[in-house]
């Protein structure tokens, strides 16, 4: 079995790495084509036409697109990506800087959009055919037709303005710190002894985690209830009510092991989508990951964090991709036999 | 604020009775502590070396931490900062500083002519890339005659060298800070000379600032400062209104009203030194000048005003914005849609044979920039011309400029804290700087004399008449002086800057 799920892994990165390399050529391309000019947000307003010139070939925007490919390329394996335009800075350390508070962020999300998808699933299952099954479907409609920077925005105007519960911007309250240690702040508030802080962070983590887990619940909870139904139509399902067990340790014991397996595909689809998410929510929620500064660089036209940071959401997505394939080996024992 | 707001968290995980006690709180304001602020900002600082980027946005954050040699008074006059006397040569090209010797950095040592003589030349001589050696290319020494006397040396006139020394990227640098930590680190964790220092930085979320005892000037009342960056406006209008947010600037003008009715906030809109234009080229379509100056008299700026600002934009006829030095009320340029119409008439166009242009604009770049372009559009129509909008990025506009395929008309804003006329009129309408559209030699000449010409009054004088001249001449368009929006705690005193700076070392709580 170990064999075959590290053929698996090693197949992946194998086929993973062209696209990789492809994802990077498009972005790069694309980037170059448009008529925007990165030097125009980095020159002081008495700057004469030969120093803008002379800035755009410093940053080598005067060269043929291969040429300035090839730079970029020799600049990813010496693991520096460039400089931003911008924070004059190699982008390599700012995306360091940044990408912690994403996948802590987008980690959270995942958590809810799966606790609130699987059991709104199972709820919906469980109340079949009746009134609470119609709420709950225009509720996951209502929910799933609404997009996330829209819930970002209604969640303030609700759990910040009206009701004042929760904190909406940042990480931490104005009064605290924490000691910058892994960059992942719920594991630097457990590393530095500070449980007032990890609770803090997670209150300031709610809002933005529920506003990108609303992105994806929704689907996991109908894929999860179509898989149900499917599964309730099984001969081993049968077999099971027949042996005298009730409805809830079959659903448990036997029709939601199997029904699982597509819904976790899906899982691994829809929290791809999440890292995309992040984009205009960490702008909302003032939070400090790889989003809000992928919509400054698009705003500033700051090509290399643009190309860096699309080349992380490139090896996210591949990186889930395979996550899933391999739980879905591990959870499939008709896929290990094959194999 | 911190220990109210963790009261109503107790709430959120404690009994649903405190959750519905919370429930009564919308519109309240929940008291803070004295002598701390926090502001929703906006923008988040590119870097911490204040000399690598002319940002206007950041200008009033730098100016918490560090010093200029010159400042700006709220009215906009140039006054006394670290350095307390100044004096440009007649020739324009010595301008001889003298330093107050009181000056400290963050880390105890001494300010002095060294580090001025850093900050301006010797880091453009290692090759570093910085605005603030654009800005003084033709700097060539700085003489240093003792520890608070030096003289910059350039290689042309530089008429505006006094109002660049209090405008952007003008920060002095500690050179022994730089030098040991090196510049990048340095755009990390800077040291300063300013009225608070940095404590803690967390890219696009958190900035963290501590007054500074030994600051030379007036020590600020506000001992602690926390800035929150909040670039979408709706959190930044939800900041101010729960309480997590003292002072909040640049919300929606519809916002700024109901805000001011509520109790516990004030809310303000302030005309302030940035403007907003129509950038014109000088050929195509408008190569006539008849349908340049029917374009713009045809354009009721004041209806703009009221559509997009509520009436609090002021309406403008020359390139720069009252209580400045070149600005003369005197002059009006009128909102005529008739004799728009006759205009085009003699150039054979009227609203059944309209003459069509192009025209660019922004989409939420500023408040209302596409709304505006929309109407001035219908405005155009309504005499004869017919305009297709083209909605470019920012970025854009640089390109497509160089390239020289800008359309004929470009909705554009500009920002000029110095409220000195070069800075608008001259980067403006400089057929040779990258920012000008309008490419004609007519306004060109007259404006590159003037880049040349050192005597103050002389010079203002002639931009006065360029102003008007550019004008009259159809190769400006301007439409608006527009505002900044704020809102705020109503037990908070602010100092109002005309050119919009914000700076709460200068604020207090009543």
């Amino acid at each position: 079995m170990n064999g075959g799920i590290f053929g698996v892994i090693a197949k992946r990165i194998i086929v993973a790495l062209p696209i990789v390399l492809l994802a990077s050529i498009l972005v790069f391309v694309v980037l170059r084509l448009l008529p925007a000019d990165p030097v125009a947000m980095s020159v002081p307003p008495n700057a004469t036409r030969d120093e803008v010139e002379a800035l755009r070939r410093a940053l080598g925007l005067h060269l043929p697109i291969h040429e300035q490919y090839w730079i970029w390329l020799t600049k990813i394996a010496t693991g520096t990506l460039g400089n931003s335009i911008t924070y004059a800075q190699p982008v390599f350390r700012l995306i360091g800087q940044s990408l912690p508070a994403t996948i802590e962020l987008v980690v959270v999300a995942a958590v809810f959009a799966t606790v609130i998808g699987l059991a709104g699933g199972l709820v919906m299952h469980r109340l079949q055919g009746r009134a609470g099954e119609q709420a709950a479907d225009v509720a996951s409609t209502l929910i799933m037709s609404v997009p996330e920077f829209l819930w970002a925005i209604f969640f303030i105007l609700l759990f910040g303005v009206a009701l004042n519960w929760l904190p909406f911007s940042g990480r931490l309250d104005p009064g605290v710190s924490v000691p910058h240690t892994t960059g992942f702040l719920l594991l630097d508030c457990l590393i530095a002894g500070r449980p007032g802080a990890f609770v803090n962070a997670l209150e300031h983590m709610l809002l933005p985690a529920l506003a990108l887990a609303f992105g994806t619940a929704p689907l996991l909870m109908r894929v999860l209830r179509s898989s149900l139904m499917e599964v309730a139509q099984e001969d081993y399902v049968t077999m099971a009510r027949l042996r005298g067990l009730n409805e809830r340790q079959i659903l448990l014991r036997h029709s939601f092991k199997n029904a699982f397996l597509p819904t976790l595909t899906l899982m691994g689809v829809q929290f791809s989508f999440l890292f995309g998410g992040t984009l205009l929510v960490e702008v909302i929620y003032g939070y400090p990951g790889i989003g809000n500064m992928m919509v400054e660089a698009v705003r500033n036209t700051d090509l290399p964090i643009i190309q860096g940071v699309a080349l992380v959401y490139a090896f996210a997505v591949l990186v889930i991709n395979l996550a899933v394939d391999v739980l879905v080996l591990l959870l499939n024992p008709k896929l290990r036999v094959r194999r | 604020m911190s220990k109210s707001h963790s009261i109503t968290r107790r709430s959120f995980v404690g009994t649903a009775a405190a959750g519905a006690t919370a429930l009564a709180l919308p519109g309240t304001v929940l008291a803070q502590a004295k002598d701390s602020l926090v502001m929703g900002w906006p923008v988040d600082p590119p870097t911490w070396d204040p000399v690598v980027r002319t940002n206007p946005g950041i200008q009033s954050i730098y100016k918490m931490i560090f010093d200029q040699p010159l400042t700006q008074a709220p009215d906009l006059k140039v006054v006394a900062a670290v350095v307390k006397a100044w004096k440009l040569s007649d020739d324009g090209k010595r301008v001889d500083l003298e330093l107050r010797d009181d000056v400290v950095w963050h880390d105890g040592e001494k300010l002095t002519t060294a580090d001025v003589r850093y900050t301006y030349l010797e880091r453009k001589q290692k090759g570093e890339k910085l605005d603030i050696a654009t800005v003084w290319r033709n700097l060539t020494d700085v003489q240093v005659e003792s520890p608070t006397k030096c003289a910059f040396i350039l290689s042309a006139p530089m008429p505006t060298a006094i109002p660049w020394m209090a405008f952007l990227a003008n920060f002095i640098v500690p050179k022994h800070y730089v030098e040991k930590v090196g510049p990048e680190k340095f755009g990390e964790q800077p040291i300063g000379s300013g009225p608070y220092k940095l404590v803690s930085y967390e890219r696009n979320s958190r900035i963290v600032l501590e007054a500074f005892d030994k600051y030379w000037g007036p020590k600020p009342s506000i001992k602690k400062i926390t800035i929150l960056i909040m670039k979408d406006v709706s959190a930044r209008v939800a900041a101010i209104q729960s309480g997590q947010a003292d002072w909040v600037p640049e919300i929606p003008i519809r916002d700024v009203a109901r805000l001011a009715a509520m109790k516990g906030f004030k809310a303000e809109a302030q005309p302030i030194t940035r403007i907003i234009l129509l950038q014109i080229r000088s050929d195509q379509a408008f190569a006539d000048k008849n349908v340049r100056l029917a374009a713009h008299h045809a354009i009721d700026k004041a209806a703009l005003s009221r559509a997009m600002f509520a009436g609090k934009a002021v309406p403008l006829s020359v390139i720069t914005v009252p209580g400045t030095p070149s600005y003369d009320p005197s002059f009006k340029f009128a909102y005529d849609q008739k004799l728009a119409k006759e205009l085009l008439a003699k150039s054979g166009f009227s609203p059944q044979k309209p003459i069509t242009i192009g025209m660019a604009t922004t989409n939420g770049y500023f408040p209302g920039d596409y709304d505006m372009a929309r109407a001035i559009a219908q405005m155009w129509k309504a005499v004869g011309i017919e305009a297709k909008i083209e909605v470019i990025e920012q970025t854009k506009y640089f390109e497509l400029n160089r390239a020289n395929k800008l359309p004929e008309a470009t909705l554009y804003t500009w920002d000029n804290a110095t409220g000195d006329p070069e800075m608008f009129a001259g980067y403006l309408l400089h057929p040779k700087l990258p920012f000008s559209s309008w490419k004609d030699m007519g306004v060109g000449e007259r404006i590159m004399k003037l880049f040349g010409t050192v005597n103050y009054d002389e010079r203002i004088a002639g931009y006065k008449d360029i102003e008007k001249y550019a004008v009259n001449e159809g190769a400006a368009m301007p439409l608006l002086q527009t505002v900044l929006t704020r809102a705020y705690k109503s037990d908070l005193k602010i100092v109002e800057y005309a050119n919009g700076w914000s700076l709460p070392q200068t604020w207090s709580w009543t």
